[in-house]
């Protein structure tokens, strides 16, 4: 099982991401994000605590999502792991580890709703995301 | 799926799907297109999108899209929609993330000639002094006190702080500054990705370029617009940044989660909506005008930076560099229309579009107010940009033109076709200079990936819904440091 793809799409960012589970699906969702934006990475290590609730898996996505975005670009890190203390279909909480970066090549706007699709096949989970750049 | 079957042909310059195209539709959308584009448009879903925007509550006359339109998120780019205040809604999606993304075009007394032996050094302290916000260069973080005055001052804020000229501000929309921004209805992470980006011209398809008048097409209102043949400007394209995107990322949550207490049903969770009278809605639009500010700040601050660079290469005693106009192509406003015969207020939704308004306007300023509102559309990296002005007859589209050529590429076919340093040499051999850290930024930016900005150009005009003025011709293209 590959951890993810990068889909064609005409102005954006279209990532499908695969996990065993819905834990192994969003870190692979978070592996594909944080590898588009190319960052210039320096040695130190980050660490962040995170803590999301949202209405159902969707938004628990988008919500995640968009919070890493709005961590790399506030505390110029990137994000190549996490540790969940808590998962259900409306919260996560838990560590996002990884590194400082010195610059990035790509900017991501935001995380959007646009063709967003999380669904189970043959017993691996699927979600595809579209990130505004 | 929508086909050319769909549709009632106008003219050679505007086509309508007619309400009955579908049983949720309000009012018939309407694509300003020529055939061939048209033809085009099926290739993604911008135009079942703009049936989608025909659908919102208080939706008047038409759902509208321009030329350059494509695929965005719930509106189409290139969208223009206007509600009715009493029963209509406002969308965050209607605006889109990148809150006033827009363009400002600052003018020289200069000729091409006069800077070409500059041209080179130029562009590289241009590169230098305005930073991209991505990493490199310059970086300036401010306290979050500092952005809500930002927020609630806009482009004002920084003239006040010495950042630029009065002048500025009477040639800027809305003078810079949208009085209805409320910072309590931003959130402390919109704010905290605004800290480090004032000033800061992002990635994509955000840009500065070094160009010349190329083509005069209306002596008198270049003249009027104090333009010349052969005159060097600089244009400035760039938005809200990160805090924009936030802002946008917010609300479309607290919409969404909202709507079902409005009994709203929208066939595009992107489009959601609130109407423009309840808490959800006017917090959006307090909050959005925030983000319009912060751009407006950030095109005044960069134009800062750039005056700073012409003056260090080109001598303190320089002719300086003044605005010939500020405008927002992503963006809601309340303006005055007139419906059925009356003029009334309405809720103002362009996305990838941008304001237009006809001579004797009193919204424009009043230098310009004879012959029309100054429009700016760039075209894609290293093609002609034009200067066009508004008309009367652009009432049939509130007043609305296009923004820019609009992408027909994916980035990463755009990559695989054209080569970084091919385009680079392509550029390089039509004497235009560029200067952009990353060959990939370079790719995904060729020419080839967009529309033709001539075409979309020429429909616009010849629909009446702007004039062109002028062409301009990029000399060198800057891509921040």
């Amino acid at each position: 099982m590959k951890k993810y793809e990068i889909l064609e799409h005409k102005a954006d960012l279209k990532i499908r991401a695969f996990g065993k589970t819905k834990e192994e699906l969003f870190l692979n969702m978070m592996l594909g994000m944080q590898e588009s934006l190319q960052a210039e990475k320096r040695k130190e290590e980050a660490k962040r605590e995170i803590k999301i609730e949202s209405n159902d898996l969707n938004s628990l996505l988008v919500d995640f999502l968009s919070e890493l975005n709005y961590l790399n670009e506030t505390e110029k890190e990137v994000y190549n792991d996490i540790k969940f203390k808590e998962f259900s279909a409306v919260k996560i909480k838990g560590e996002v580890l990884g590194q400082k970066v010195e610059s990035f090549e790509e900017d991501i706007k935001a995380v959007t709703y646009h063709s967003l699709d999380i669904h189970q096949k043959n017993g691996i989970w699927q979600a595809t995301v579209l990130f505004d750049i | 799926m929508i086909s050319k079957k769909d549709f009632i042909k106008l003219n050679d310059w505007l086509w309508e799907i007619p309400k009955s195209f579908r049983a949720d539709m309000r009012v018939p959308a309407r694509a300003y297109v020529t055939e061939k584009m048209l033809e085009e448009s099926f290739e993604d879903r911008s135009l079942k999108q703009l049936v989608n925007v025909s659908t919102l509550p208080g939706v008047i006359n038409y759902s509208l899209a321009m030329p350059d339109m494509h695929e965005g998120y719930g509106f189409p780019i290139g969208g223009v929609a206007a509600m009715r205040i009493a029963d209509g809604v406002i969308s965050p999606g209607g605006v889109g993330y990148d809150i006033n993304c827009g363009m400002r075009l600052l003018k020289s007394d200069y000729l091409e000639k006069d800077i070409k032996p500059h041209l080179e050094n130029l562009a590289a302290e241009i590169q230098k002094e305005v930073p991209s916000g991505l990493g490199r260069g310059r970086q300036i973080k401010i306290d979050i006190q500092s952005i809500d005055r930002v927020l609630e001052g806009g482009a004002r804020r920084l003239v006040e702080q010495g950042y630029g000229e009065k002048e500025d501000l009477e040639n800027c929309e809305s003078n810079g500054r949208f009085p209805q921004a409320d910072v309590d209805n931003v959130s402390e992470h919109a704010k905290n990705r605004g800290r480090n980006q004032l000033g800061t011209l992002g990635s994509g398809n955000h840009f500065l370029e070094i160009q010349k008048i190329g083509e005069i097409f209306d002596e008198e209102i270049a003249k009027t617009f104090g333009l010349f043949r052969d005159q060097v400007v600089i244009m400035i394209h760039t938005g809200s940044r990160g805090l924009g995107h936030q802002i946008a990322t917010d609300y479309i949550k607290i919409m969404m989660q909202a709507m079902q207490k409005y009994d709203i049903r929208l066939p595009d969770q992107e489009l959601a909506a609130c109407p423009i009278n309840s808490r959800e809605g006017k917090k959006y639009f307090s909050a959005m005008a925030c983000g319009a500010n912060y751009a407006w700040a950030n095109r005044q601050m960069i134009a800062h930076y750039v005056r700073k660079a012409w003056k260090s290469i080109l001598g303190e005693k320089a002719s300086p560099l003044s605005a010939l106009y500020d405008v927002a192509h992503n963006i809601a406003k309340i303006e005055k229309h007139k419906v059925g015969g009356k003029k009334i207020e309405v809720c103002l939704h362009r996305k990838g579009a941008t304001r237009a308004f006809p001579p004797e306007h009193l919204e424009i300023p009043e230098k310009y107010r004879k012959v029309g509102q100054p429009v700016l559309i760039p075209g894609s990296m290293g093609t002609a940009s034009y200067v066009l002005v508004g008309t009367r007859e652009g009432e049939e589209a509130f007043f609305s033109t296009c923004h820019g050529a609009g992408r027909t590429m994916s980035r990463h076919a755009a990559i695989r076709r054209f080569p970084g340093k091919e385009v680079i040499r392509d550029l390089k051999e039509k004497g235009i200079i560029i200067k952009c850290r990353s060959f990939r930024g370079i790719a995904e930016e060729a020419p080839l990936a967009y529309k033709n900005i001539d075409d979309v150009v020429e429909i616009v005009h010849n629909a009446g819904l702007s004039k062109k003025v002028a062409k301009l011709v990029p000399l060198a293209v800057v891509k921040g440091e």
